[in-house]
């Protein structure tokens, strides 16, 4: 079916839904419908391993009688089920509680020219698979060829076509179509037991931006052998430098805490902070839904309000929660266009980058550790607290003198925050979360 | 008698049409799996119930197999014309010609009943599951005037699932599972900690009258957030570890059982590949996983691929005596099955997956354990852990002790503990005879895909350990 067809169909069905919910009692109604086409394919030692192909359609409903809300989803689209779904959500709205803050928005998204965000690719839905196949084998053979890599996780290559359509009892109807694809690669180099393993991804909404596979490999091959021989460091308090998938990391963090939701439920040490320094001067953070092409952009929210740019910290001041209507109302703010689902989600949520780069940052670095990965849970918002086991390099004299293993980092966020003596300009948005490399004054590293 | 039943009410002559297409370009072994899911959701904070929520899940996966390569295709239209064409896309990693024959369907037989349940959630009203949440609800808030917020969700699903295959196999199952977890906060002057508390599995409205009271979830949740105002920072190094029994099975389930998973070691990526047969561990450690503990989370009937799972020893006395299979794994390794293919839901291929993961009773006093450290920690609950097939793992602790002289002294804040798994298995040093599993609450995620799981083990002493705390 054609792209404008199918869009027309998926609308028409919101609506309907949209008219038998009033019906059915409630006093307002959202609708999403979801159409989604995926492609995935793993190769790993030169094979194909899964070939995978399908595409899958979901409706959510959200009702609203008396301030009261209910919630249903399916992904069985006949009429009957949905119906059916809709006419117990009006009757199971009855039995939550009356909450003045329950409903919709009241001024939704007048942007209605998506294709200047950039968000769509056409060839995704036309590439051969040959072609997809070819640029997987390439990216693992080319990384294969490097002696010190032992084993492969295998390449993936993945695209997604979405459509989704939104439509609410208060006039609004919008549809917003969409593409992703992304291509990645997990090594491992050394012998069996004493072996280390990396990966690298990009991640494009344009088939054609995603990194070319000689770089793509070469940057997983260096990410991995960098990690062999690893030694044991003593337990100490040290400059730690993130690299910009670590500060992205942080920044995920940064986000659960300045959450909308979380503050008004008082579960980030961030509640009732706002106005007041979190962070020093060199600390920016923006979340921006309307940058062009960038994976975290959307023209409107899952409730139909305009995404913005919103500034959260202003050099270390704590500006702005993340929103969406219903924790916007419980706190008495606007509503920052970042709803998703009953919950609310990060647009492109940055850093603002500096000026030095990350070979500078090195360089100024006397003894310290990078942080290039880490593993497990260990992120506390009600305290701020973090603790991760953690993989790095160890720095001396302003060079990576060695990896480091079995290293666990913690510290606090609003303490990281006021120490970071150092911010990159290396932003690549390869995540909607992201950040260039920082350099934090004093981090515990546990070890021996 | 249920939207399942009506929409996989297949002939047989159906499942041939859609299977014939599967295996038209000369895959050696197709599969279909039709699943019907229905949730109910309840969430209460703010001393009000906020919402409720009610999903279907419903939607078909075909699978075709060709050597070690794996093609699959999923619908949600259940007309036969898309099925046909999702059976396609799954023959596309073959490229042959097919002419495979398919035997009669024989159903598999389920002999042991794992889902024992009297009152099943599906059948009680929104309004009595309420009631349920209300008394987790009532019972933390008044445990103290530190209590701030307090949320409470009530999740149960009925998942139906078909299964038939090339081979001739026609399995079903249809497994309950419920989960109600409390969340407590608690502040005193500027310090805000959160507890937790939950339970479920398997199970009917019985078992939070019989085994697991509401008002206990309650009690427990705000119970750790007090406790963890009085934390003080754990401290950071090597030093000796306790594992509390119960919770800390999922150490069991990070350090050892995902590396013992069979396809890690087909491809040789984990560090057990080499290892079938030899000693990794001290004497001590004896480590299940059981598909088949009635009632338990991680329980099933049959597998995601129709297999009538069984306790699988993994390691005895410290020896890796066998890996956890799905057909695949079994079949390039020549192995038995053993009944752990698992998949999130239809959209996903099955892997092998953990289900019931526990290290076996020792027969140390667990007070004498406590008492062999001079100083070290004692760690009690978790927040979860993760793995690299390299054998690296960390788990997070959300609540514990210091230990000093041989006593439990002031509980610490979070912190993180490292190793490599089988450094960890070599110092385990002494093993507790109190064997219990944590909260019926757990996920386990591997690939993007999450399954229910639960793990246990009895007190454990760990020689030397890294901890990553703040002093």
């Amino acid at each position: 079916m054609k792209k404008k067809a199918r869009a027309k169909e998926l609308e028409q069905l919101a609506e309907k839904l949209v008219r038998f919910g009033l019906k059915s009692g409630a006093d307002e109604v959202e609708v999403t419908i979801s159409d989604d086409r995926e492609f995935s394919l793993d190769v790993r030692l030169a094979q194909i391993e899964n070939l995978l192909e399908a595409g899958s359609r979901a409706v959510g409903l959200k009702v609203i009688k008396d301030k009261k809300t209910a919630f249903a989803a399916s992904s069985d689209l006949s009429q009957e089920t949905l119906r059916r779904l809709v006419k117990n959500a009006v009757a199971r709205a009855e039995l939550a509680n009356r909450d003045e803050c329950a409903g919709l928005p009241l001024v939704f998204s007048e942007n209605s020219n998506t294709a200047a965000l950039d968000l769509f690719d056409p060839e995704i839905g036309e590439l051969e698979p040959d072609r997809k196949i070819r640029l997987a084998l390439d990216t693992e053979r080319i990384a294969l060829k490097d002696k010190r890599i032992t084993n492969s996780h295998g390449a993936s290559l993945v695209t997604n076509e979405v459509l989704t359509v939104l439509a609410n009892s208060k006039g609004f109807m919008g549809s917003c179509e969409q593409t992703f694809c992304s291509l990645s690669l997990g090594l491992q180099a050394g012998e069996t037991d004493n072996k280390v393993e990396d990966y690298w991804f990009s991640t494009e909404r344009f088939f054609k931006r995603l990194e070319p596979p000689e770089l793509l490999a070469r940057k997983a091959v260096e990410r991995t052998v960098r990690l062999l021989n690893p030694r044991k460091i003593k337990t100490q308090a040290v400059p730690v430098i993130f690299e910009p998938q670590m500060t992205a990391w942080l920044l995920g963090f940064l986000f659960a805490c300045v959450s909308g939701m979380a503050v008004y439920q008082k579960a980030t040490f961030l509640a009732g902070r706002l106005g007041t320094r979190i962070g020093n001067g060199k600390v920016t953070v923006i979340d921006d839904g309307l940058v062009p092409g960038r994976l975290g952009t959307r023209p409107f929210d899952t409730e139909g309000v305009a995404c913005q740019k919103t500034t959260v910290l202003e050099k270390g001041i704590l500006r702005q929660y993340l929103c969406n209507t219903y924790a916007g109302r419980k706190l008495d703010l606007p509503s920052t266009g970042n709803a998703d689902g009953a919950g609310v989600s990060p647009n492109n949520f940055y850093l603002v980058p500096g000026s030095l780069s990350a070979e500078e940052i090195i360089a100024s670095t006397e003894r310290g550790f990078i942080l290039t990965r880490t593993i497990g849970h260990g992120l506390n918002p009600a305290t701020g607290d973090i603790s991760r086991g953690a993989f790095g390099l160890w720095v001396e004299k302003g060079e990576v003198v060695y990896p480091a293993a079995e290293v666990t980092v913690s510290g606090n966020l609003e303490n990281i925050l006021k120490n970071i003596e150092a911010v990159g300009n290396d932003l690549d948005f390869r995540t909607a979360v992201c950040g260039p490399t920082i350099k934090i004054a004093e981090l515990i590293v546990a070890g021996e | 008698m249920n939207a399942f039943d009506d929409t996989f009410k297949f002939a047989a002559t159906d499942l041939r049409k859609i299977l014939d297409p599967a295996l038209s370009r000369g895959g050696d072994f197709a599969e279909i799996y039709g699943e019907y899911r229905h949730f109910n959701f309840i969430n209460m904070e703010e001393d009000i119930i906020k919402e409720t929520a009610e999903t279907i899940s419903l939607g078909l996966g075909i699978r075709v197999i060709c050597g070690d390569k794996t093609g699959y295709g999923y619908t949600n239209d259940l007309s036969l014309d898309k099925i046909r064409r999702a059976a396609l896309s799954a023959a596309a990693i073959s490229s042959g010609k097919g002419a495979r024959s398919i035997p009669r369907f024989q159903p598999v037989r389920i002999k042991r009943a794992l889902y024992p349940v009297k009152e099943p959630f599906h059948d009680t009203g929104f309004s009595q599951k309420i009631e349920l949440v209300k008394k987790v609800y009532l019972a933390c808030q008044k445990s103290s005037q530190k209590i701030k917020k307090v949320k409470v969700t009530l999740q149960d699903h009925v998942r139906h699932v078909v299964i038939v295959n090339s081979a001739g196999l026609l399995a079903r199952d249809a497994r309950p599972q419920v989960r109600l977890i409390c969340t407590a906060i608690a502040e005193k002057g500027k310090r805000r900690e959160i507890g937790f508390s939950g339970g479920g599995g398997r199970v009917g409205l019985e078992y939070f009258r019989d085994v697991l009271t509401p008002e206990q979830i309650g009690k427990e949740a705000a119970e750790e957030a007090l406790t963890l105002l009085q934390a003080v920072e754990a401290p950071a190094g090597e030093m000796p570890v306790v594992l509390a029994p119960g919770h800390s099975g999922v150490l069991v389930h990070e350090a050892v059982g995902h590396l013992l998973e069979a396809d890690f070691n087909r491809k040789k990526t984990s560090i057990f590949w080499n290892k079938l047969g030899k000693k990794v561990g001290t004497e001590l450690v004896t480590i299940y996983d059981d598909p088949t503990i009635p009632s338990f989370r991680g329980s099933y009937a049959v597998d995601d691929e129709g297999t009538v799972p069984r306790k699988t020893l993994l390691i005895e006395k410290g020896r890796v005596v066998s890996f956890l299979q799905d057909r695949l794994s079994a079949q390039l390794m020549g192995s038995s099955l053993t009944g752990h293919g698992r998949r999130q839901d239809y959209t996903c291929i099955p892997f092998p997956r953990m289900s019931n993961t526990y290290i076996e009773r020792g027969e140390d006093d667990p007070d004498d354990i406590i008492k062999s450290v001079a100083k070290g920690i004692y760690a009690e609950k978790f927040e979860g852990g993760q793995v690299e097939d390299s054998g690296k793992f960390t788990f997070s602790i959300s609540s514990g002790y210091l230990i000093e002289e041989g006593r439990l002294a002031a509980p610490i804040k979070q912190a993180t503990l490292i190793g490599t798994n089988i450094d960890i298995l070599r110092k385990i040093v002494m093993v507790g005879s109190d064997l219990s599993f944590g909260l019926q609450t757990g996920t386990c995620s591997k690939e993007g895909q999450e399954v229910p799981v639960t793990d246990g083990c009895p007190t454990i002493k760990i020689s030397l350990m890294t901890v990553g705390g703040q002093r």
